[in-house]
């Protein structure tokens, strides 16, 4: 038994180990045939009565789910049974075998497979997705009609069996929950699928869109799932399983305490307050920015807003969408940076591909080379602005003409809202992302010219160090310790403090733990991260005291090579 | 009959949740009711038509009832398309 990994999208945190439990894909094993005439009537039949008694078996899952008071899963049973009434849904196979003189199953998954060619076509993700409810409720006959004994039956009991699937639908996920799987697995799936969402719910790690789990991993065979990762180790050595055994319980223990601290206000030992914002894409990321208790989105990207569409979104559709975060946020700071993208992404702009992307026409270039596309934005922006604190936070500046030029653009926007007499904040703080070294080394005229300062780490390392992270060759030599880094970081941080300027960061640093008390003590008070991660570093800010860290970031600063500075963080940590 | 312009204001469109509710509330009535989106015309009594019309937020619907109850069918079903299918948002 060889040991091997697989990677895929993780959707819940978490560690589980244990054995595989495959779940049968009933779609897979659907065959063709053909009837005698004289059977199809009986074929008829035979789907009719399966029909039924899936449709008595969702009942009864209702009906327990009503007792358990689950208000969110048993809608998503009312939208199976729903489905199985539909006549489109139902009476269509069996004209189907009738015209076709074919099994039941066939007739089922053809009706099927026409139902998903009419959903793929449809643009809008969330309701594209919904196709996989009429894969699952079609499952469900499949498997009444193959003579499937029903799923739940055969999984033992405890809470060490790890759920390998095509994809889980929610009266399945529920029947699971009874028999308290320890993860979920499943080739298909994104972040908003079913299983993403009751994995959560559960509370149990879970990697999703793994591709073929099904085919590579075998029933009962050892796994362990890093929901944190995004990693599914099959046969693990014993070393491995020792290694994540470990942790496993430092990960309960971790939850356990950081679950306390979610409503402590984040502060120093000192009493220094350290604000602790979200960075977000979508508005659906909102529920984790609550339940992490940022004290605001510090990052909220619009780049999804111009993805994977036609047409470029209009000024209503961004200025709803602005206006819905700033309000859920009840006034607590929302940073929008304006769109990051580069041309590739703008169906409508010039789609020219340049050698080096990352330093081509991309970000603050691509909008005020665009200006009427960026108008609308801005616009959209400032409109949203009289709705909560909404800051503008401007990417990728590498020169002051450039600010200058983004700042009348902003001017404009007001002025023709003005002319409009259409409200907004006219004190609206404008805020630049320090990621080009250019601007970090020149950061003191930056903060002179702007109301905030936000570094983004992962570009800025990019540029410095001029690696292309996404190449393996050379990724490894990305690296946030590296002394130049350190060194524009500070320069920026002291140049907000000289003009009495915020100074935010927003990249993956912010959310590393393990740099939160160098950052404190080089003065950052400002940390903006994905939302699983703010619990973990407010821990740290509570158990820090800024003016002890200063001398060792001092010294740290003072370091020539990345390993001694790796060697005295781990120190300064302890 | 009666044909009333409608907008869908929730965030997350007609997905699978808005649908039932859609089509459960159109059930209720007598009437023929029927959704109508630029060239697709779909009976509002069955969910899967309901869901491939692929309506999402800010996409305009035509609502035609028609028969005994269709005042009250496009009353209801406009309360249910203002109230963001009870979503919130």
């Amino acid at each position: 038994m060889s040991s091997f990994n697989i990677h895929g999208v993780p959707v819940s945190n978490g560690i589980a180990i244990g054995k595989a439990h495959l779940i049968s894909n009933a779609l897979l094993e659907v065959i063709h045939y053909q009837l005698d005439k004289n059977q199809v009537s009986s074929e008829i039949k035979r789907l009719s009565l399966a029909m039924n008694e899936v449709r008595k078996d969702l009942l009864k899952i209702k009906k327990q789910l009503q007792k358990d008071s689950s208000d969110e899963f048993s809608a998503f049973i009312d939208t199976h049974l729903m489905i199985l009434a539909d006549k489109n849904f139902s009476e269509k196979p069996k004209e189907i075998i009738n015209k076709d003189s074919c099994n039941a199953e066939w007739a089922l998954k053809k009706q099927m497979d026409f139902f998903i060619s009419k959903f793929d076509k449809i643009e809008d993700e969330y309701i594209k997705e919904r196709k996989n409810d009429v894969i699952q409720v079609v499952e469900r006959i499949l498997k009444v009609l193959l003579g499937h004994p029903s799923q739940s039956s055969q999984i033992s009991k405890g809470n060490s069996a790890i759920l390998v699937a095509h994809d889980i639908s929610p009266a399945d996920a529920l029947q699971f929950k009874k028999h308290q799987y320890a993860a979920f697995l499943t080739d298909m799936g994104g972040s908003t699928s079913h299983t993403a969402i009751l994995a959560r719910s559960l509370n149990i790690p879970s990697i999703v869109a793994l591709q073929n789990a099904r085919d590579l991993i075998k029933n009962n065979e050892q796994i362990i799932v890093d929901g944190n990762q995004g990693i599914v180790i099959i046969n693990p050595s014993k070393e491995i399983l020792k290694e994540y055994h470990v942790r496993q319980n430092l990960w309960g223990i971790e939850q356990q305490k950081l679950s306390k601290i979610k409503n402590i206000q984040s502060k120093t030992l000192n009493n220094e307050k350290i604000e602790l914002l979200a960075n977000i894409e979508v508005p659906g990321d909102m529920d984790s920015v609550k339940d992490n208790g940022a004290s605001g989105i510090g990052l909220f990207r619009t780049e999804f807003l111009f993805m994977n569409r036609k047409e470029l979104p209009n000024e209503e559709e961004q200025f709803k969408i602005y206006k819905s975060v700033a309000r859920s946020m009840k006034g607590k700071t929302v940073v929008i940076r304006t769109l990051d993208s580069g041309a590739d992404k703008l169906t409508s702009a010039d789609t020219t591909i340049s050698a080096n992307p990352a330093l081509g026409l991309r970000a603050i270039r691509l909008c005020l080379s665009e200006p009427q596309l960026f108008n609308i934005q801005l616009r959209a922006i400032l409109r949203a602005s009289k709705f909560g604190k909404i800051k503008i936070l401007i990417p990728m500046l590498s020169s002051l003409s450039e600010l200058r030029q983004t700042k009348l653009l902003i001017e404009r926007a007001k002025k023709s809202l003005n002319n409009q007499k259409i409200l907004y904040n006219n004190n609206i703080k404008i805020g630049g992302m320090i990621e080009v070294p250019a601007v970090a080394i020149n950061a003191d005229l930056f903060a002179q010219e702007l109301d905030f300062l936000s570094i983004g780490t992962n570009d800025l390392i990019q540029y410095t160090l001029a690696i292309d992270r996404t190449d393996d060759r050379v990724s490894h030599l990305y690296n946030p310790l590296h002394p130049a880094i350190l060194k524009l970081i500070n320069i920026t941080i002291k140049a907000g403090k000289k003009y009495n300027k915020e100074v935010s960061i927003c990249g993956e640093m912010a959310g590393d733990f393990k740099l939160t008390k160098l950052l404190l003590g080089m003065g950052l008070r400002h940390f903006s991260m994905h939302p699983s991660r703010i619990l973990s570093v407010k821990k740290q800010v509570l158990n820090s005291n800024t003016q002890k860290l200063l001398p060792w970031s001092t010294k740290i600063l003072k370091t020539k090579e990345s390993e001694n500075i790796e060697t005295l963080i781990h120190k300064m940590n302890q | 009959m009666i044909k009333k312009k409608m907008k869908i204001i929730n965030k997350l469109g007609l997905h699978a949740r808005a649908s039932s509710k859609l089509t459960l509330l159109a059930c209720s009535f007598t009437s023929n009711i029927f959704l109508i989106k630029d060239k697709d015309k779909v009976d509002a009594k069955s969910i899967m038509e309901v869901l491939m019309l692929a309506a999402s937020k800010n996409t305009i619907i035509y609502v035609e009832a028609d028969g005994i109850d269709e005042k009250e069918a496009i009353s209801s079903i406009e309360k249910l398309f203002l109230n963001y299918f009870g979503e919130g948002e």
